[in-house]
């Protein structure tokens, strides 16, 4: 992975949603998961893709960006999917998701960061990456 | 916020919010990242783990917050943030370093202010 660039920025940005997302569902799944089951289990849905993100980005930094294009589009879908649904059926989302309303209760983050990444992996790919053999 | 711990918090947030801007403008700026945004990075570490033995020892003294479980994993995270960060760029003094600075001051300003709000009234 090259040492520097907004890639680096992005892996935070996934790394605290991993977290964000997978302790907010973990405590909600255990504590109350009655309340709103699918808005929880969404939730951890959420967490998974934000985990499966990372790699992704992490791979495409280092030139393989074919698992990116394909995550990114299925955590935009996601977020597109899951927040229409929470306000054309709000009776399923007893409780906010984290992709609710397009991640409001997160700022819209959730909403632009795979538009962001899929920016990034457009550049990414205009770019050709250093290999060992060129001696980076 | 009228308490010992919630101006303590106060301090932290609006302290953990100068250091997101100064790290955004450093990012947007192009700059390398300097000595002095690790000091003040490791400055709110210092603020922030003084306002988690202050919250641990409110609860020692039988004071429970609203929300037991997520206050918990608030604390945790309130002192975690910034040093997993730091090590992530440990090998990067880049101008994307001041990003990824920027994002764990953010995170910990938010932090923060959840810490309050699970705490609930009183705080």
């Amino acid at each position: 992975m090259p040492r520097t660039g907004p890639h680096r920025v992005l892996l935070a940005l996934y790394a605290l949603f991993v977290l964000a997302a997978g302790a907010r569902s973990g405590v909600q799944l255990a504590t109350e998961a009655g309340r709103a089951p699918v808005a929880y289990a969404l939730s951890a849905v959420a967490a998974l893709t934000y985990a499966a993100g990372w790699v992704a980005i992490r791979r495409a930094s280092a030139g393989r960006t074919g698992f990116a294009s394909v995550m990114l589009w299925v955590e935009l879908g996601g977020v597109l999917v899951v927040g229409t649904l929470s306000l054309v059926e709000p009776d399923w989302f007893p409780d906010a998701s984290v992709w609710s309303a397009y991640g409001v209760g997160y700022g819209f983050v959730p909403a632009a960061l795979p538009v962001a990444g899929l920016l990034w992996l457009r550049r990414q790919r205009a770019v050709p990456v250093p290999t060992a053999a060129s001696g980076s | 916020m009228d308490t010992p711990l919630g101006q303590l918090t106060l301090v932290a947030v609006g302290y953990a919010g100068l250091v997101t801007v100064v790290a955004l403008v450093l990012t947007l700026l192009r700059r390398p990242r300097p000595a002095w945004l690790d000091q003040g990075v490791w400055i709110l570490e210092l603020l922030m783990a003084v306002r988690v033995v202050a919250g641990v020892g409110s609860m020692l003294n039988g004071q429970r917050p609203e929300a037991m479980s997520s206050h918990v994993g608030y604390l945790a995270a309130a002192v975690a943030v910034l040093p997993i960060a730091m090590q992530s760029v440990a090998d990067d003094r880049g101008p994307w370093s001041n990003g990824v600075i920027a994002v764990a001051a953010l995170a910990v300003a938010v932090v923060g202010v959840r810490l309050q709000l699970t705490w609930g009234t009183g705080a």
